[in-house]
């Protein structure tokens, strides 16, 4: 009862003062802008969103009221669809998720449908197994599988089509593995599969290195090999795939995007904000405490860049055979 | 144990600023709990901004606070109006509201947070000394155990419906039923989803159990509301009697284990607890004919179990940063925002956090059962306050409640339609609590058992895949036998000694 009572009064405030002090008329902003998180509090939607808030306003980059809504659904599909019917104040998280929700059938949004801003950060995915597992690296996991798909069982989350899948589809296509055949078992959180490999129910889990490194740095889980271009600084004992010949390149990234049909000017504004932001020492920071990795595009880069994955995505999704 | 350390953290979480956000998140956590629907994960997630300039420690004695604070507050509408807030609330209905009906209210509010406190108390006993071998074991469940798991506890509820055990199973069987909606993860297919994409994720329980109970007390009562005659306008002491205190200390004692194993597991929490805790409550209980009429037993022994399950899964949380329930996967993504790192190494590495945290638990625990004592009075109140003014109120609460869960426009619809099958399980005396279980633990037993059919060979080898699951086959057997084995030694005593019955 209090939540909507505590949230509506500042709003209802500044909304007062907003139209009595701006009387321009075509400048941006003009009133309250949102964030939509397309999920409940907790998940790595919502983390993105709150991030982004707090460098926008403690650095006072975004003067103006500035909330995020959570808008959970559907793998964001409702929050997405509310941000289609919105004006350039309200923007929304994104992920892989909105080229694969398409490219699966399971949804008609498509990202050509919204106005890319800008690209934040990435999450880099890696194999990994229990220490008590003892499997030497990477290459003979991959033996192992050639030799006998169904012998190794994955785990991984949030569900068939997520960039995990689709890496883990990808490699096994690339060392002569059908991706088909292999055994993987999906569940709700990283977390939760985190718990069934160190309690030995599955013996892969593919997953970011977020939610990797607090177990490998207590010795409970090796690390294998991970889907960055380099070998990255925080695990410098993790080789890359490409090191190990098999030639992939798959960034779990996040971003933000707008409504359709925004004007150039709302589009160079929002990329003075997030340029600014990209910068801050405030960002930063949770970058690191989060574990993300900066993966900062302008909007323009953008645009490329969603291309060239929904490309990528729908020759994988086409040849593991999870086409609708 | 190094004892100076303990005494640091009893220093830290007695200054004044600690405790003073630790009064603040007791007092917002009853309320949030009293409240329908907006449970301790939303409560938790609107304070998140607020965290940001605190210091660690503090942000996290607040928000354990939040979370216990609402497992406090959860019973009291169970007791008053026969609405549970949420699932581990819905134990609380049990006996509590036939305690008021019998002029109790007072007593039975008192003794539930007392029965809180202790259970509490308890996990936090078992927080000192047994998270990490605890979260070691913890880690046992797989897929087979918790299917497992989750049978023994419906199993164990069905059984609860002594007498009508086939309607029990009818009622379970809709709450599957029910629980299949949305999106299958093993293999990505939408199921009775009707193109709504708010359906994909499936139907939150929480606005069905607000739906059935709140709804349909409302409806239930509409059609009598002018002749509507007060159960029993007196309120009764505001303490309980030594003879009630004799009764529950042995229940809650009991209880408090269960509550706190079960709460360590993750995805099984409050809920399955407190109604485990219930049915063995009642199971070894001798006055059985007692339960459900307002036996004192009958509702501290879920309080005490649920409150114990929520320190309890915060150990899976702190120590492998692997949340068990929909808060604790909050807190958890707050506690990285704000700088520490849950997991295993947060014990070794910031020990002075983990101990101010454990005895801000102990104060907090206090804390919460005076403040919900001294609520007695106020909350008896609406006791007073007439239908017509009452249920408005409560149709109001409860869709601003189901909005809030999912910020949706679509729980409206499932609400009203639960409200009435509410209704219609009220007037044809259909049990309600096996339809509810089924519901929140539906999709989970679904899905281990379609991970264990990979894993295993077939439906035998789950049975026997290690000693866990054959201890839960077992229990499940018994459970389900026990009514019939009851009747058997009733039998036999009745020939035995004619003049006892």
């Amino acid at each position: 009862m209090w939540k909507p009572v505590l949230i509506s009064l500042p709003i209802l405030l500044l909304v007062a003062c907003n139209s009595s002090a701006s009387s321009e008329g075509t400048e941006f902003p003009t009133e309250r802008m949102e964030l939509i998180a397309p999920a409940s509090p907790g998940g790595g939607w919502d983390m993105t969103a709150r991030s982004v808030h707090r460098a926008m306003t403690s650095d006072d980059i975004i003067t103006q009221d500035f909330n995020v809504e959570n808008m959970p659904g559907g793998g964001g599909e409702v929050g997405w669809q509310y941000l289609q019917r919105q004006d350039a104040h309200s923007t929304s998280v994104n992920s892989s998720l909105l080229l694969t929700n398409n490219l699966l059938g399971q949804s008609d949004l498509s990202y050509e449908d919204f106005t890319p801003i800008v690209m934040l950060l990435t999450e880099w995915i890696a194999w990994a197994t229990a220490t008590n597992a003892d499997v030497q690296d990477a290459d003979e996991l991959i033996t192992q599988l050639q030799d006998d798909p169904e012998s190794l069982i994955f785990g991984l989350s949030p569900a068939l089509g997520s960039g995990y899948h689709l890496s883990m589809s990808q490699i096994a296509m690339l060392s002569g593995v059908e991706p088909r055949d292999l055994q993987v078992l999906v569940y709700d959180s990283g977390g939760e599969a985190m718990n069934a490999l160190l309690g030995g129910h599955i013996d892969i889990l593919v997953n970011s290195m977020s939610v990797l490194s607090s177990q490998y740095e207590a010795g409970e889980i090796d690390i294998h090999a991970v889907t960055s271009p380099e070998r990255l600084e925080m695990f410098p004992d993790v080789p890359t795939w490409q090191e190990l010949g098999v030639d992939i390149e798959f960034p779990h990234w996040r971003g933000v995007m707008g409504p359709p049909d925004m004007s150039e000017e709302e589009i160079a504004q929002y990329d003075e904000w997030f340029g600014e932001m990209a910068e801050s020492e405030q960002w930063q920071r949770d970058l690191e405490s989060n574990m993300f990795f900066d993966f900062y595009m302008d909007s323009a880069e953008t645009k490329d860049f969603l291309e060239e994955q929904n490309e990528l995505f729908n020759d994988i999704i086409e040849s593991v055979g999870l086409m609708p | 144990m190094d004892f100076s350390i303990i005494i640091d953290g009893l220093y830290t979480a007695l200054q004044p600023i600690n405790l003073m956000w630790l009064v603040i998140g007791a007092i917002l956590g009853t309320i949030v709990g009293i409240l329908p629907g907006l449970g301790p994960a939303t409560g938790i997630a609107v304070l998140i901004p607020l965290t940001f300039g605190m210091e660690p420690i503090s942000a996290l004695i607040l928000m354990a606070a939040i979370y216990y604070g609402a497992l406090f507050g959860g019973s009291r509408s169970s007791i008053l109006i026969n609405t549970p807030g949420d699932g581990s609330s819905i134990a609380a209905t049990f006996d509590g509201y036939p305690m008021t009906k019998k002029g109790q209210a007072g007593q039975a509010m008192s003794i539930a947070a007392i029965a809180s406190l202790i259970g509490g108390v308890m996990a936090i006993f078992g927080f000192i000394f047994l998270a990490i071998p605890l979260a070691q074991f913890a880690l046992n469940f797989g897929p087979a155990e918790y299917v497992m798991l989750f049978i023994f506890a419906l199993s164990a509820v069905v059984a609860l419906s002594m007498g009508n055990i086939a309607k029990g199973f009818l009622t379970m069987f809709i709450g599957l039923g029910i629980s299949t909606i949305g999106v299958d993860l093993q293999s990505g297919v939408h199921r009775f989803t009707l193109d709504v994409p708010h359906l994909t994720d499936g139907i939150d329980f929480i606005v069905i159990i607000i739906g059935i109970y709140a709804l349909g007390e409302v409806l239930y009562n509409m059609f009598n509301i002018n002749k509507a005659k007060k159960p029993d306008q007196n309120i009764g002491s505001k303490w309980f009697t030594k003879e009630q205190w004799k009764k529950s200390l042995a229940p809650i004692l009991r209880s408090g284990p269960i509550g706190f194993f079960l709460g360590i597991l993750p995805g099984s929490g409050g809920t399955i607890s407190s109604l485990l805790a219930y049915s063995t409550q009642k199971q070894i209980a001798k006055n059985k004919e007692e339960y459900g009429k307002g036996a004192v037993e009958g509702l501290v022994a879920p309080e005490s179990a649920n409150s114990s399950a929520a320190v309890g899964s915060m150990i899976p949380m702190l120590t492998m940063a692997i949340p068990g329930s929909g808060a604790t996967a909050v807190m958890l993504g707050a506690l990285i925002m704000i700088g520490i790192q849950p997991g295993p190494l947060l014990f070794e590495n910031s020990p002075d956090l983990v101990w101010t945290l454990i005895n801000s638990m102990f104060i907090g625990n206090i804390i919460l059962v005076i403040i919900n004592i001294a609520m007695v009075g106020m909350l008896v109140k609406v006791l007073h306050t007439p239908p017509k003014v009452l249920y408005p109120l409560v149709l109001v609460l409860s869709f601003l409640g189901a909005y809030t869960l999912g910020y949706s426009t679509v729980d409206f619809y499932i609400l009203i339609l639960a409200g009435v099958l509410g209704l219609l399980l009220r007037v044809l005396n259909y049990p309600v609590v096996p339809l509810i279980l089924a519901l929140i633990v539906g999709n989970d037993m679904e899905q281990n058992f379609m991970r264990a059919t990979v894993i295993y060979d077939g439906p035998v080898s789950i049975l026997f895949a290690s000693p866990i699951t054959i201890g839960l086959a077992l229990l499940t057997i018994l459970s389900l036998s026990y009514p019939l084995i009851i009747k058997l030694l009733g039998r036999r005593k009745k020939k035995d000694h004619p003049m006892t019955m």
